[in-house]
């Protein structure tokens, strides 16, 4: 069927029937035993343009104004229904890709980011698992990725709060999107080495701990379980957000003013040991009462080690964490350490810095021990080594330094 | 809660508001709202959609309601109004959060509106219910950004003209942030914001902090030239368009113009005259804007227009256009209620100013004065009581006939009675400064406290005299053109009763003097001031009424006052002048009214005789008889004495217990004793001819003298005389007065013979024939003690003091009846006959010749013929006495010829003469 023909049909129909149309009509060009030829995905891209977004104008073929927000809205419903009929994820998968893959509309990305988190909002998981992928491929770390999470988080962690406890529901159902979710987010808090220290809200901590903390897995889901992409296309590999999380874990302490918290500490707290937390890991999994955000980060990092311990890989090379991610802590720690200095305090003395080296002693050696760091160890030691006096830290260098 | 059965609901929700909106109709909309907040709170990503949809609701509901009439404006009936309502609440209340999203929406979303309906007037659209609640939420939300987003939305908002209304209202909540960004705008949409924006009282305040900044930025040395080119035209042209620009900019011109402020201007303005931007700023511009402006900023204005002349010819433009505007009365101008409400400083300036000042202001003056009538009468009365020098009198004057004279052509029917009422407000205003003046005279001042009394200080009320007599002068004088209608003297004359009520307050001797006032100040000064004043006034009746009863008494009641005040003062020169003012205004009040002589006669005389009678010489004619000024030992008081002399004392009547034991209260008569004087005080003393004077001047004019006379002599026996037993003409037997009133008689003997002024004005009746008749009982008294005395007197002290006194006694009632013609022919010569009687003759004399005529013929006016010229004598030759009377006088000299015998031709010859 000629292109001339299918846009003829599809004319024949308004708007939200013929955006519906067109998905069946993509899905017939798209889907099938064999990678479509170049020609078939430019019939599928106009399509897209012109039916299912209404970016061309019917008649003239110039760019529109493209759609008001309510058709976008009946455009997401239409969307979302056909993900959600699609029984075969390669399928799913592929319509979803080609109508938001490309890298340059925002007006695409827009409506992607109102689909998401309206998912979010419905946990609505075939949707979800979709937009994991689409994160997975786009790279976590990449504007549009952010882009989309920013949103997110501004309408589940700002606008509407009354919803933790479908979004905790979330890492069960759709763990892939979670895992990617979170390494998008790790890039987005505790990154800029100058100014103000952006920190996470405290109900997106909280989210996030709870989903590492009941499933240890949940940071692996997405290398371990292979998207189903369309035939012919190259997989991105998926980035665990493990080692954002150790960073986060790692410079809290440096970044949280505990004074300035106004929440009580009824609690003193308890500094928990590796070899206790080897022997009763579930210590603390019903935790009713409202944490801290120290505590917050305690649990959190809790769960990261356990999250380490469940990365090892019994066979093929680590891929839980870059040696190179970790290493990128340094310049964090000295940039405090050199204001600890300025001011005249003994390094040795501080705890803060020496509960921050003691969470990277840790990490470290966790993760070091699971064969979890995949990069070059001998230069994250080095780096490592660079760091103020710590006397874990210390051991675990010349440790692992023997060993190499 | 089970995740998969919630998200099938929501996901309900969302179907059936897109199915909704695809089918929209008013009747599915509050269904739809709520569907949609529910989305809006689940669903935070389909917010664009759903505040589209809410965008939709109210534009219908906007439509709705500016079609319905009032009657039917039941919410219920209109599913959109309804959905409103909802939507209101809601999204007021969704949070900070929310704020930057729904801020937003409500700015598009009002200016929309207003482009659409921007043909419909915006109070009607403003008070349409969606509107006001839009507004509401724009409002609430803008106040939960913080700033930097605010200051962006109201950006958006002042893009758009058509909705400054709606930045008006909405920049109530945040004016510091909406009032100078609207100054960047060009002036016509910063005139709109500001007519919004201007009625709350609060944002008020910020547009003036935003214009002064505005200004004063422009005027810095150091802003850049290219911008402070164009600030002050920009500002004058926002001035002429906006009114409530205008009012800011006016109510602060006190900072924007303070001095400072006018030198920068000055040389702002000389170097950026000649740009393009300046064209407008003409005078036209300036006075349109001084003109509304305070006329406290008028005052700077003048006081700098000294050193620059432009500003001068400013000035006089802007005195033409005001008095050009005024002509049209139902317009209001600001420049002068500013003036009516800050009159007092306008006024001070006027005292103080400089002479284009004073006359600038008095300009603006008569225009507010021919408005505010009270605004005139307070100037008038200001300027009375503070002026101090012609010059502001000048003013003054210049004001009051400003003020009549202003718009009133000369022959319009009604100038009579608006003259009458300006004449009116005129009295008012002497009266009130008269008022002010005496209440300020008892103020505490700070020069009292300090102790820095200027050695010419006078009060107030002297100062104001002093202006009324100026003013009145100048009135006499007929040489000053805007006074022939006498305004000042008319209004004095209207206001007498107050002024002589400030004479008799200010000369009563029981004055309360505060401490520390100008009352404590010597009252004199000020009381010959009242008195010039009143002086000055026409009392006649000629010119113009006659002043009422209750003025005249007022006013002779305190000339009297005065007039006694003057006698006790030092200075001989003040005393004559003093006194002789008192004389010339008591002629004055008496020659036309009876009544005002009456009362003046009586006033003198009484006050001359019991309350001031130290300074005529006299003592008191009623002996101490309430206290006594010593302690009495008990053998000392009389009654104790006069139990010592047994019976005599027991009989009733009897002259012994007084003869011989001396005066009740005073214990036993000394001899020549020091206390009593000796003698009798003098007649001829300084104060008793001015008391004279002064009780002439009141007899002025044709038959006043006799008349006068009269009542003096009527009210000499009432004041003298105890009781009003015997007070009549006829004289009885001398035998009865022994018996029966010689107590009385020895009373009124003393009580005259004290009291050098009722002897004085008995002579004054004397010669004012036939008045003295009227004082026959007062003659009778001293006839009949002289009588006793002598009797009693026979031989025994022929030397003595008491003697000596009883013969002078003797020769003045003598003289007093021969001047009164009571005493005829032959018997007038007792007077020269009696040094040379002795005791038992002079009694014989005063029986036979003097008491027995005098019983036989009653003084009394009948005696008295009226001649041509209406004087009042007896004709000696009708009235000759009989020889009975006679006799005993020709027997005496005919005895002791040789010592009386050259009267004796005198006396008899002629009379022989005639009877031979």
């Amino acid at each position: 069927m000629s292109l001339t023909d299918l846009k003829h049909q599809l004319r024949k129909f308004d708007f939200p029937v013929c955006a519906k149309e067109a998905l069946n009509r993509i899905e017939q060009l798209l889907v099938g035993r064999v990678a479509p030829s170049n020609k078939q995905l430019d019939i599928a891209m106009d399509i897209i343009a012109e039916f299912v977004f209404c970016e061309v104008d019917r008649r003239s073929g110039r760019r529109t104004a493209g759609i008001t927000p309510l058709q976008e809205l009946q455009l997401i419903d239409i969307i979302c229904e056909y993900l959600s009929a699609c029984v075969n994820d390669t399928t799913k998968n592929t319509i979803f890709l080609s109508l938001f893959g490309g890298m340059e509309s925002q007006r695409r990305l827009k409506i992607l980011s109102i689909l998401a988190s309206m998912a979010v909002s419905a946990s609505s998981t075939p949707v979800l698992l979709a937009v994991g992928v689409w994160l997975q491929q786009m790279g976590c770390s990449s504007s549009q990725s952010l882009q989309l999470v920013e949103n997110i988080i501004r309408d589940h962690f700002f606008l509407n709060t009354s919803n933790q406890n479908t979004l905790k529901s979330l890492a069960n159902t759709a763990p892939q999107f979670v895992s990617n979710f979170i390494t998008a987010v790790t890039e987005l808090y505790m990154h800029d080495l100058q100014g103000t220290k952006k920190l996470p809200p405290k109900n997106l901590l909280e989210v996030i701990t709870s989903w590492v903390f009941s499933n240890p897995t949940l940071c692996m889901s997405a290398q371990l379980n292979a998207a189903a992409l369309p035939s012919g296309s190259i997989p991105m590999a998926a980035v665990t957000p493990l080692a954002g999380l150790i960073h986060w874990c790692a410079l809290a302490p440096l970044y949280i003013d505990e004074d300035s918290e106004m929440v009580e500490v009824l609690v003193p707290i308890k500094r928990i040991k590796i070899e206790n937390e080897r022997d009763h890991p579930t210590l603390k999994t019903n935790v009713n009462k409202t944490l801290t955000e120290a505590e917050l980060y305690t649990k959190l990092h809790l769960a990261v080690l356990h999250s380490l311990r469940a990365g090892r890989r019994n066979h093929g090379p680590p891929t839980a964490v870059n040696a190179q991610h970790l290493a990128g802590l340094g310049p964090h720690v000295q940039a405090y350490a050199h204001q600890l200095l300025k001011r005249g305090i003994k390094l040795q003395n501080d705890d803060k810095l020496q509960d921050c080296l003691d969470r990277i002693g840790q990490a470290v050696q966790v993760a070091l021990a699971n064969g979890c760091v995949y990069g070059n160890i001998s230069n994250l030691l080095a780096a490592l080594d660079t760091l103020p006096e710590n006397r874990l830290l210390r051991i675990i260098i010349k440790t692992h330094q023997q060993t190499i | 809660m089970n995740p998969q059965s919630k998200s099938t609901s929501l996901s309900a929700d969302l179907n059936n508001f897109i199915y909704g909106v695809s089918r929209r109709n008013s009747q599915n909309a509050p269904e739809l709202t709520k569907i949609g907040i529910n989305l809006l709170k689940n669903f935070p990503a389909a917010r664009d959609a759903v505040l589209e949809y809410f965008a939709m609701v109210f534009h219908d509901a906007v439509n709705v309601s500016l079609n319905q009439t009032e009657y039917e404006a039941d919410i219920n009936v209109n599913g959109s109004l309804e959905s409103v309502s909802m939507i209101g609440p809601e999204l007021c209340s969704l949070g900070p959060s929310w704020a930057p999203f729904i801020a937003p929406w409500c700015i598009s979303l009002i200016m929309d509106i207003a482009t659409k309906k921007s043909n419909i007037p915006n109070v009607t659209l403003q008070s349409t219910e969606p509107v006001r609640v839009l507004l509401d939420m724009t409002t609430q939300n803008l106040t939960l950004l913080n700033s930097d987003e605010r200051a962006k939305c109201i950006d958006m908002m002042l893009g758009s003209w058509q909705c400054s209304w709606a930045v008006g209202w909405v920049g109530r909540a945040e004016p510091a942030l909406v009032a100078p960004r609207a100054l960047a705008l060009p002036a016509d949409a910063a005139r709109a914001v500001f007519a919004h924006l201007a009625n709350h009282p609060l944002a008020l305040a910020h547009v003036r902090a935003a214009l002064v900044d505005m200004f004063h930025e422009a005027i810095k040395d150091d802003s850049k030239l290219e911008k402070r080119r164009e600030v002050i035209p920009y500002l004058l042209n926002l001035a002429s368009k906006s009114d409530v620009v205008l009012k800011a900019l006016t109510q602060d011109i006190e900072l924007t113009l303070s001095w400072e402020g006018m030198d920068r201007l000055c040389s702002v303005c000389a170097s950026q005259r000649h740009s393009p931007a300046w064209e407008g700023v003409g005078p036209a511009a300036l006075v349109a804007l001084l003109m509304h402006s305070l006329c406290s900023v008028c005052g700077i204005v003048l006081s700098d227009s000294v050193q620059k002349n432009q500003i001068q010819t400013q000035d006089k433009y802007l005195l033409q256009k005001l008095e050009y505007e005024s002509l049209f009365s139902d317009k209001n101008i600001p420049l002068l209620t500013s003036a009516a409400e800050e009159s007092s400083v306008v006024r001070e300036k006027l005292l103080t100013g400089n002479q284009l000042e004073r006359y600038s202001l008095a300009r603006v003056l008569i225009l507010v004065s021919y408005n505010l009538p009270s605004e005139f009468v307070s100037t008038i009365s200001y300027l009375l009581q503070y002026s101090r020098n012609d010059t502001t009198l000048a003013i003054l004057v210049r004001i009051i006939s400003g003020t009549i004279t202003m718009h009133i052509p000369n022959d319009s029917p009604d100038i009579n009675m608006d003259t009458e009422r300006h004449q009116n407000f005129i009295k008012t205003g002497v009266e009130y400064a008269l008022r002010d003046a005496m209440i300020s005279d008892t103020e505490i001042k700070r020069c009292f406290i300090e102790d820095k009394v200027p050695k010419d200080q006078k009060t107030y009320l002297h100062y104001y005299c002093l202006n009324i007599i100026k003013l009145l002068r100048w009135e006499n004088s007929n040489r000053v053109g805007h006074l022939r209608t006498r305004p000042i003297g008319r209004a004095v004359e209207a206001s007498l009763y107050r002024i002589g009520g400030a004479l008799q307050d200010y000369a009563t001797l029981l004055r309360v003097r505060p401490e520390c006032t100008m009352a404590s100040l010597d009252e004199m000064p000020t009381c010959h001031a009242l008195a010039e004043v009143l002086d000055r006034v026409d009392m006649s009746g000629t010119k113009a009424p006659p002043p009422s009863v209750e003025v005249i008494l007022k006013v002779v009641q305190a000339t009297v006052k005065y007039f006694f005040r003057c006698l006790h003062e030092k200075d001989m020169l003040d005393k004559l002048r003093g006194v002789q003012t008192a004389c010339r205004l008591l002629r004055k009040l008496c020659i036309h009214s009876k009544l005002a002589r009456a009362i003046a006669l009586r006033d003198l005389l009484e006050t001359a005789m019991f309350r001031e009678e130290r300074a005529f010489g006299s003592r008191s004619v009623v002996a101490n008889t309430v206290t006594s000024n010593r302690e009495w030992a008990n053998d000392e008081l009389l009654i104790h004495l006069n139990q010592k002399h047994g019976a005599i004392t027991q009989l009733t009547q009897s002259h012994t217990s007084v003869f011989h034991a001396g005066i009740i209260g005073k214990g036993v008569r000394k001899q020549n004793g020091a206390d009593n004087g000796d003698g009798i005080p003098p007649i001829l003393t300084t104060n008793n001819e001015l008391l004279m004077a002064a009780l002439m001047s009141c007899m002025d004019g044709n038959s006043g003298v006799v008349e006068g006379a009269t009542s003096v002599s009527l009210l000499l026996v009432e004041l003298v005389s105890p009781d009003v037993m015997y007070n009549g003409l006829p004289w009885p037997d001398e035998d009865f007065t022994k018996q029966v009133s010689i107590e009385r008689e020895l009373y009124m003997r003393g009580a005259l013979e004290n009291c050098a002024v009722a002897r004085a004005a008995l002579r004054r009746a004397a010669a004012a024939r036939p008045a003295l008749c009227l004082a026959s009982a007062l003659l009778r008294a001293t006839a009949a003690t002289l009588l006793h005395r002598h009797r009693a007197l026979l031989d025994r002290h022929s030397q003595s003091a008491e003697m000596a006194r009883e013969r002078a006694a003797l020769a003045e009632l003598l003289a007093t009846m021969t001047l009164g013609q009571l005493l005829p022919h032959p018997l007038s010569h007792m007077l020269e006959l009696a040094p040379g009687l002795t005791a038992g003759e002079i009694v014989q004399v005063l029986r036979d010749c003097l008491w027995n005529y005098t019983r036989d013929h009653v003084p009394s006016p009948a005696l008295f013929t009226c001649d041509a010229t209406g004087l009042h004598w007896r004709d000696p030759s009708t009235c000759k006495p009989p020889a009975t009377y006679t006799d005993t006088l020709r027997l005496i000299i005919q005895k002791r010829i040789s010592k009386l015998g050259h009267l004796y031709p005198i006396m008899f010859l002629n009379l022989e003469k005639e009877t031979q």
